[in-house]
């Protein structure tokens, strides 16, 4: 046994898919980033990336649908902890406080608080819009998110339009109670 | 010309290439899809704006992190071996148990301990008493004559060829539970519990008190299953959605009665009192299945299936539920990745079906 984890390298147990490094070192960035969209902060966000790779570790997903599979993994698990309330507020100050937006859409920012109630209302879309939107934004194609979530490729865009058209709603309804 | 739809206005914002020449010719001429368009865009930029987060990330630093939690999750615990594998009846019945919780060992690896069955009732412990808990073939000889052999069949029909049980039929699935169901089974396990006094006294470090007249005489019969379980699987590993049951678990005796030799092994020194107090309690009741639950890393409340007194139980902060229902024989779940209230909601829709 001893034998087999040296040869793994970095202590990776046997009973672990051996392209598992590969695959992380190539997918960790986007996937931590996929959860960082759903809860707004990077310190929880690498806690479900940790989750997502930890389970795929054991599975036999081919190394192709890796991305997919751990952003979709990802995605609903960082959803579950938006839904649960799970998420610690003073996470959600530490993270907001990174939050980094283009200068050339500074006048579209939305303010920490808004940033909250998108996030909450995220968290009540419907879950295969949610999880297509932030796929979407997290940069995955549109064929790399179809295949994820098993949809039409054609599909993809209505997904994605209708969750933000939620989304914008909710900002909107927001904007206008103030 | 008929104007494109929404969709793929959105992907033209983002891959054009990926739309079609006549759409994409459409747009350029058309005012109207120009404008659909614009507010497309000005939502795709204000909600990527929203959920835009810079995530400034160590690969090397979450490799290790992930390398150690690998190796962590393959060590052998530090505490007594009892939960590694199916070796008791009483484990054996908490193995089908868990199979009812399939892969969600989150949950189903707090649980264990079951002696009766007419209903489920909590009992929350500190997780310093939990550890501390002794397993019973310390406690006498444990003869393990059938084991559950749990095991993923092609369908329905094999899952209820091979347990003789009628199968869940849930028509409204909660949202974001897809597709068909897989599913999963285990036998009946059987195992004869005797109690050695000397063995007891070995493992606790300590006398026992005396026990019940017959006591050492007696053999225990313990039994459960076979369960039947459909797994809606999910993305994230844990299951989307589970409902099963199991045939509860039953004790008999050839000699002192069951309930005596429950007191009286829950009377021992190795068990902290507060909890043997509360065993003992439950026993007065004539029939609950007393369920240890990890403090704090689960809530439950108690509620009803039906007319079947119900236990509801919610691990992950929430985002993990499984309500046990008791009746007509049968220890019932519906589990999953959903709120209690989605779970309790399966719970009562749910039919059993032959």
């Amino acid at each position: 046994m001893k034998q087999l984890l040296k040869e793994r390298g970095d202590a990776v147990p046997a009973s672990v898919r051996s392209d598992l490094e590969h695959i992380f070192r190539a997918a960790y960035p986007k996937v931590v980033g996929v959860a960082a969209r759903v809860l707004g902060s990077r310190d929880e966000a690498e806690d479900v990336a940790q989750e997502a790779f930890l389970a795929f570790g054991r599975t036999d997903v081919p190394a192709g649908e890796a991305l997919g599979w751990l952003c979709v993994a990802a995605a609903h698990t960082a959803l579950n902890h938006l839904r649960s309330g799970r998420r610690r507020v003073s996470r959600e100050e530490a993270a907001s406080d990174r939050l980094t937006v283009a200068p050339d859409v500074a006048d579209t920012v939305v303010a920490k608080e808004e940033h909250q109630r998108v996030r909450a209302a995220l968290s009540r879309l419907p879950r295969k819009q949610a999880v297509a939107l932030v796929l979407r934004h997290s940069g995955l194609s549109y064929a790399e998110v179809a295949a994820a979530l098993d949809l039409s490729p054609g599909s993809v865009g209505t997904t994605v339009r209708r969750a933000e058209s939620a989304l914008r709603e909710e900002l909107n309804r927001h904007a206008s109670s103030r | 010309m008929r104007h494109p739809g929404d969709g793929v206005l959105r992907r033209l914002l983002d891959e054009p290439d990926g739309v079609a020449d006549v759409d994409r010719l459409h747009v350029e001429d058309c005012a109207e899809c120009g404008s659909r368009m614009a507010s497309s865009g000005a939502d795709a930029l204000l909600i990527g704006s929203a959920l835009d987060f810079g995530t400034d990330v160590d690969v090397d630093a979450g490799w290790q992190r992930l390398t150690g939690s690998l190796a962590a999750a393959e060590a052998p615990r530090p505490v007594r071996p009892r939960r590694r594998s199916v070796r008791t009846p009483f484990v054996a019945v908490v193995g089908v148990v868990a199979l009812l919780g399939g892969a969600s060992a989150a949950a189903a690896g707090n649980w264990f301990q079951i002696f009766r069955t007419e209903q489920v009732t909590p009992i929350t412990i500190p997780q310093a008493d939990l550890v501390q808990l002794p397993e019973l073939e310390e406690f006498g000889a444990m003869r393990v004559e059938s084991r559950p052999k749990i095991r993923d069949v092609g369908d329905v029909r094999e899952a209820r060829e091979a347990t003789g049980l009628a199968s869940p039929r849930v028509t409204n699935l909660p949202t974001g539970v897809t597709g068909r169901p897989h599913f999963l089974v285990g036998d009946r396990v059987l195992g004869v519990f005797q109690f050695d006094r000397a063995k007891a006294e070995k493992a606790l470090g300590r006398p026992v008190p005396e026990p019940p007249a017959g006591l050492t005489a007696t053999e225990f019969r313990l039994t459960a299953g076979p369960g039947l379980v459909a797994v809606w699987p999910g993305n994230s590993g844990m299951p989307a959605l589970m409902v099963g049951r199991v045939v509860a678990p039953k004790a008999f005796s050839n000699g002192v009665p069951f309930e005596t030799a429950r007191d009286y092994l829950l009377s021992l020194p190795g068990l902290p009192e507060s909890v043997a107090g509360q065993l003992k309690a439950f026993a007065k009741d004539g029939g609950t299945l007393p369920l240890i639950v990890e403090e704090g890393s689960e809530t439950s409340f108690t509620t009803k299936v039906g007319k079947a007194p119900a236990t509801v139980l919610s691990a992950e902060g929430g985002a993990l539920s499984v309500v046990f229902w008791v009746q007509d024989g049968f220890i019932n779940v519906a589990g999953g990745s959903l709120s209690t209230d989605e779970v309790l909601r399966v719970a009562k829709e749910t039919r059993w079906a032959q």
